[in-house]
């Protein structure tokens, strides 16, 4: 994936009016094959790498459940029986078929909260990287563009953030802002860009002073420009692992918030939540708080799975722990 | 190359070591323990809160003092009301009650009890500041108590403003202090180094983690009513916080404690598999209920308030949740606790009827709430939540700490809260009180979080307070509950039986409605 | 010069920690809620005017709030953090009293995580492909996976409540009565010639460090195997190994020394990580540490103990890192400024 500059020498000439449009197209064009190119090879590649391959599949598997997650439940994840309070699952003694993996201690069906769980932990842990990643890299390309004093305050700010304890610092903010969904993105994203920026800004830094850089600059770009349309395209791979990997761990994070009960609240089945629910009947009912954590697992080793593949084949000197 | 080696035998002992240990691990250390001595250890589910008995309002730490003080009177585990350092006692009037107390009681420093310090005890709470200028949150305990009196050494009078007919069921919850000792060394030492006259004295111990007491030689027997008379059976008695559940019953089960509090009833059936365990049951004294906040909308409308009450199944909730072990209240008050309505039928559960009555106080597609409790409460509230839901009512729950809560629900700012109150008397008095009745000044009861206010009420209330005839004061509860029951403040809930778990080797003990432990009967058995 | 190089990475650590200690106390402040006296007062009720106003005087509740902030950090300098609401304790006591618990568990999982991760990266490095090195390696991404608090509550099912080998809750059994003397039970029970305590002691802290352990463990086996692989293809391994030498003092003599450095950083770092990610393993093992006490305290809006706690939790990362640093200053040959 070397051929991924994507830098067109731009005019050369001063021309007519309609000389730029034509030009503009060109270039289009040209952009958009490369494109089709760069994602048919990237595609060959994942189909090579069947670990990663086999992580996307049941990434996109947990995806198709979790939206269409109202079709697709066996039971009300809502509202359950009370007789069917600690139900096992049914291949255990004492199971009954319509209840696949049993009931919670309110006699919920398991399989269906299970499923919607999925849409709490991919939908925090998807917006989480966003929000982290678009503030991220918009602050970590203009602190590595302009430097500065934009620059020195991210930087000193970002330091600061860095010296908490991810975990700590997201109950804080749960604390002052109480549960919900979109709380719990906030409490995440507040850390979680800073990451992002330090990767944008040293990747920003060492691509500014390539040729290329200097070429769009010595061709009147503007710099805003030069940041998006040809300093972003050659570090967004790095981006795109680093989101990747994130998102597990955005997971991770937001299973544990609502394990201590400042999730997205009591009312939409969590994973974190269940399983801090099934603890209390550990001794009898070993179902309630495993089977959401497994769920769990699945999903974050997939992810992991895909950003270690994704990493492999986009961008092997990125290091990340 | 010797460090590599020293460092390898560290690694080997640890792991011998760890490995030892938890071959070894199933045999409990007791055994050595009692040849000193027998040695009764309690797990208790939270922290005591003081050493002094006027500086509470708290069941597990009264649990832990009454072991060390002893009161006028006490109770059985029956609830009957039994003389204790009081040898007897007559109602003088409506509003003065004498008692004559026992000779030859001493305090665990050698002091002799007399009127003097039953006088200072009562003077001490009913006073505002008397606790090294703090007031004693007992005081509402006393109800209009307005002094007591000495009449010779051992002869006390209680003068009341009013006449207060609960004032002997509300006594055993108030304990003896000595006064010449607060007085020399000041309240502070005092709740640090207590000394009563109870079958116990205190030895050492933090509020916690555990307080050990140590056997009172010289104690005067107790109540004569309640056998054995004398002093306590065991010498040593070691009150342990275990606030984890599992860990207060993997405790009880490995033979570490002796008797545990609280025993969650989902775990029933697992601890009566196990041998070495009993456990025990009675009823309970403590009502659970929803509170519906009637200043405020939509529990301003009566029907609505009935709707709740037809769409909670409290039995099912009681059959599956609490696995049985309480009882329901169909309405506001305990069954069989003293005028007690038993012509009341409880609202069945009956969802079409609850939808009907939402619609015609204009609410025929439901509305939101946020239902408040905190953790103890948790599964219950949110079995209620979702019987509400199948009747339109978006119903969610939210689980506060009790402390963050309860400044909230005084507000009046939260729609309805699960809850529970006291009722140790098992007079409706003590429960009505705090939960219903407005007094003079639109002042509310400490627990009215239905923010209920009814002049009818309040002024039938007033009566109970005078009528010490218990026929007549009987039917003024039932026409009470008539009216609250009609009114409903509160979705009615149930009333837990006690669920208390003891190891085969304890003797004599039962556990009591009011959850106190006494362990001044209580044996125990060489294993 | 690495002496110089440090004392300016511990320069930079100051202000990072004014830093930090506003940002928390401006935080706490912004929390809206209920009043804090209300909070305290709690259930007691029947609270005069004058008493609700000397706590607002003992807890500067009624000065501005930069005087406010002026008295918090001028505290803080004096290692006074101010006193928990709830608990009417100083709390730099009550952290004090749990930090023994919550450092004696990052001990034992950074010595679990060590135990498993170092044999496993050398043999996976050494062995590279055969099936131990494909088995511990899927393991190890199991392990990164995995999320603490789930992997604990499965430990507790099988180790403690089926199998009855190891005790789930708790640091050690009253009954056991350990002398306390530096409030680090292994060390006491050394101390003291206490050895059922000891054997009781390791036993309880052997589920939870696993628990807070593994992830680390497979994060180190990944890491020193990586570096092993790399060192293992220089010249100079190449090299003694045409000299003769045996293949265990290659390995151990010449390859580990070196792939070892990378890693101390890294276990440097983890024990930051460990002090500061344990809320969540204290809680399910309910180890009475510095977690267990954030924990509650959050869900009791105890605000100067979150506070305090927050802070000592950001003070022990960045004095990990700052550790970590240092070791790699001195380690590192290659560092020379």
């Amino acid at each position: 994936m070397d051929s991924k500059r994507i830098s067109i020498p731009s005019s050369q000439t001063a021309g007519t009016a309609s000389q730029p449009l034509q030009q503009n197209m060109y270039l289009l064009a040209i952009k958009l094959r490369l494109l089709r190119q760069n994602c048919q090879s990237f595609l060959r590649q994942l189909c090579r790498h069947p670990s990663a391959l086999l992580g996307a599949l049941v990434i996109i598997l947990y995806l198709l459940a979790a939206v269409f997650a109202p079709y697709i439940i066996p039971q009300d994840p809502f509202i359950g029986q009370l007789g069917n309070r600690l139900l096992p699952p049914s291949w255990a003694e004492g199971g009954q078929p319509e209840y696949l993996l049993g009931c919670d201690e309110l006699g919920r069906d398991l399989l269906s909260r299970i499923i919607y769980g999925a849409r709490v932990s991919i939908g925090v842990g998807f917006l989480s990287v966003m929000v982290s990643m678009a503030i991220g890299v918009t602050a970590g390309l203009a602190a590595g563009y302009f430097r500065g004093w934009f620059d020195e305050v991210f930087s000193r700010f970002a330091d600061l953030l860095l010296a908490f304890p991810y975990l700590i610092f997201a109950l804080g903010v749960m604390m002052v802002t109480g549960p919900g969904f979109w709380n719990l993105i906030m409490a995440l994203s507040f850390k979680g860009w800073v990451e992002f920026f330090r990767l944008t800004r040293g990747e920003t830094l060492s691509e500014k002073t390539k040729e290329y850089v200097e070429a769009a600059k010595a061709s009147g770009q503007g710099d805003l420009t030069i940041m998006l349309s040809e300093i972003l395209p050659n570090i967004v791979h790095s981006v795109i692992v680093l989101g990747t990997l994130r998102m597990g761990y955005m997971i991770i994070m937001e299973a544990s918030l609502s394990f201590l009960g400042l999730g997205v609240g009591t009312r939409i089945p969590a994973w974190g939540s269940m399983i801090a629910n099934g603890r209390q009947f550990m001794l009898n009912a070993w179902w309630i708080s495993t089977l959401p954590g497994l769920a769990l697992l699945i999903l974050v080793l997939s992810i992991n799975l895909l950003g270690e593949g994704l990493r492999d084949i986009l961008d092997p000197r990125l290091k990340i722990d | 190359m010797a460090r590599r080696w020293l460092v390898a035998a560290f690694v080997f002992t640890l792991v011998a070591a760890l490995l030892g240990g938890a071959l070894s691990g199933c045999t409990s250390p007791t055994a050595e323990v009692e040849e000193e001595g027998k040695t009764l250890v309690v797990g208790l589910r939270q922290s005591v809160l003081t050493l002094d008995p006027a500086m509470h309002r708290d069941r597990v730490t009264e649990t832990v003092l009454r072991n060390i003080f002893d009161g006028l009177v006490t109770r059985t585990t029956d609830m009957e009301i039994v003389p204790e350092i009081a040898e007897s006692y007559t109602q003088l009037s409506p509003t003065e009650w004498e008692f004559k107390i026992r000779q030859g009681i001493t305090f665990h420093n050698g002091d002799p009890l007399t009127a003097d310090d039953v006088e200072f005890t009562f003077m001490r709470i009913i006073t505002e500041g008397a606790v090294d200028g703090q007031s004693s949150p007992r005081a509402g305990l006393l109800g209009p108590l307005e002094k007591v009196e000495k009449i010779d050494d051992y002869t006390v009078r209680f003068i009341f403003s009013e006449p207060w007919p609960v004032f002997l069921r509300m006594l055993p919850h108030q304990q003896i202090v000595p006064k010449k000792y607060i007085e020399e060394h000041g309240s502070a030492y005092f709740a640090e180094h207590p000394i009563g006259c109870g079958p116990f004295k205190f030895v050492k111990g933090s509020l916690e983690e555990e307080i050990v007491l140590e056997r009172f030689d010289d104690y005067y027997g107790g109540s004569p009513e309640l056998p054995p008379v004398g002093p306590a059976q065991v010498d040593t008695v070691i009150f342990k916080i275990i606030p984890e559940t599992a860990t207060r019953i993997a405790a009880l089960q490995a033979g570490d404690v002796h008797i545990i509090q609280s025993v969650p009833p989902h775990l029933v059936p697992e601890l009566e598999k196990d041998p070495n365990v009993v456990v025990k049951s009675c009823i309970g004294t403590r009502a659970y209920a929803m509170d519906l906040n009637t200043k405020l909308e939509p529990f301003d409308n009566v029907l609505v308030r009935q709707a709740m009450n037809y769409a909670v199944d409290m039995d099912e909730i009681i059959e599956t949740i609490l696995g049985g072990y309480a009882v329901r209240c169909p309405g506001p008050a305990i069954p069989g606790s003293f005028g007690y309505h038993e012509g009341l039928p409880g609202y069945e559960y009956n969802p079409e009827k609850a939808k009907e009555l939402l619609a015609e106080a204009g609410y025929p597609d439901g509305f939101s709430l946020v239902i408040d409790t905190d953790e103890e409460m948790k599964d219950v509230t949110e079995a209620i939540a979702q019987q509400l839901q199948r009747v339109g009512i978006d119903a969610t729950v939210r689980v506060w700490d009790w402390g963050v809560l309860k400044p909230l629900l005084d507000a009046g700012e939260r729609k309805a809260v699960v809850s529970s109150w006291g009722n140790s008397t098992l007079e409706p008095y003590d429960l009505f009180e705090p939960k219903f009745v407005t007094r003079q000044g639109d002042v509310l009861g400490r627990g009215n979080y239905s923010h209920y206010s009814n002049p009818e009420f309040d002024e039938l209330f007033a009566r109970v307070s005078v009528t010490i005839d218990d026929e007549e004061r009987a039917s003024i509860y039932r026409q009470l509950q008539e009216i609250l029951y009609e009114d409903c403040p509160q979705v009615f809930g149930y009333s837990t039986m006690e669920l208390e778990a003891c190891s085969v080797l304890v003797e004599n003990w039962e556990p009591s409605p009011d959850s106190r432990i006494n362990l001044h009967d209580v044996g125990l058995k060489d294993n | 010069m690495k002496l110089a190089r440090i004392l300016e990475r511990i320069l930079v650590s100051i202000p990072i920690m004014l830093g930090i200690a506003i940002i928390v106390f401006l935080f706490m402040r912004l929390t809206p809620g209920a009043d804090p006296v209300d909070l305290m007062m709690g259930e007691a009720g029947h609270v005069s005017e004058q008493e609700m106003e000397a706590l607002r005087q003992e807890f500067h509740l009624d000065k501005p709030i930069h005087i406010q902030l002026y008295h918090f950090l001028s505290g803080c300098l004096r290692g006074d953090l101010g006193t928990s609401y709830i608990k009417r304790k100083p709390v730099t006591t009550l952290i004090l009293e749990c930090l023994p618990a919550t450092i004696e568990l990052a001990l034992g999982a950074l010595f679990i995580a060590l135990l498993i991760s170092v044999p496993i990266g050398i043999i996976s490095a050494v062995k590279q492909y055969s099936f131990i090195d494909r088995a511990s390696m899927t393991a190890a991404f199991f392990g990164i996976s995995m999320p603490p608090f789930w992997l604990g509550i499965i430990l507790i099912i099988v180790f403690s409540a089926s199998l009855g080998l190891f005790p789930s809750h708790g640091r050690l059994p009253f009954t056991v009565g350990l002398e306390t003397i530096t409030g680090f039970y292994v060390l006491d029970s050394i101390l003291t010639r206490n050895w059922a305590a000891l054997a009781s002691t390791l036993q309880h802290l052997f589920l939870p460090s696993l628990a807070l352990g593994a992830a680390t463990a497979a994060t180190v086996a990944r890491m020193i195997r990586s570096s092993m692989l790399e060192v293992l293809r220089q010249d100079y391994i190449v090299l003694a190994r045409a000299k003769g030498l045996t293949e265990y003092r290659v390995i151990v003599k010449h390859a580990l020394r070196n792939a070892l450095i990378p890693t101390v950083t890294i276990v440097a770092l983890q024990l930051g990580v460990f002090l500061g990610g344990n809320m969540i393993v204290e809680t399910v093992f309910g180890w009475p540490g510095l977690g267990r006490l954030v924990v509650d305290a959050i869900q009791r809006r105890d605000f100067p103990l979150v506070q305090g706690a927050v802070i000592i939790y950001a003070f022990t990362f960045v004095m990990a890192n700052l550790l970590a640093d240092i070791i790699y200053t001195f380690v590192n040959p290659k560092i020379e400024l």
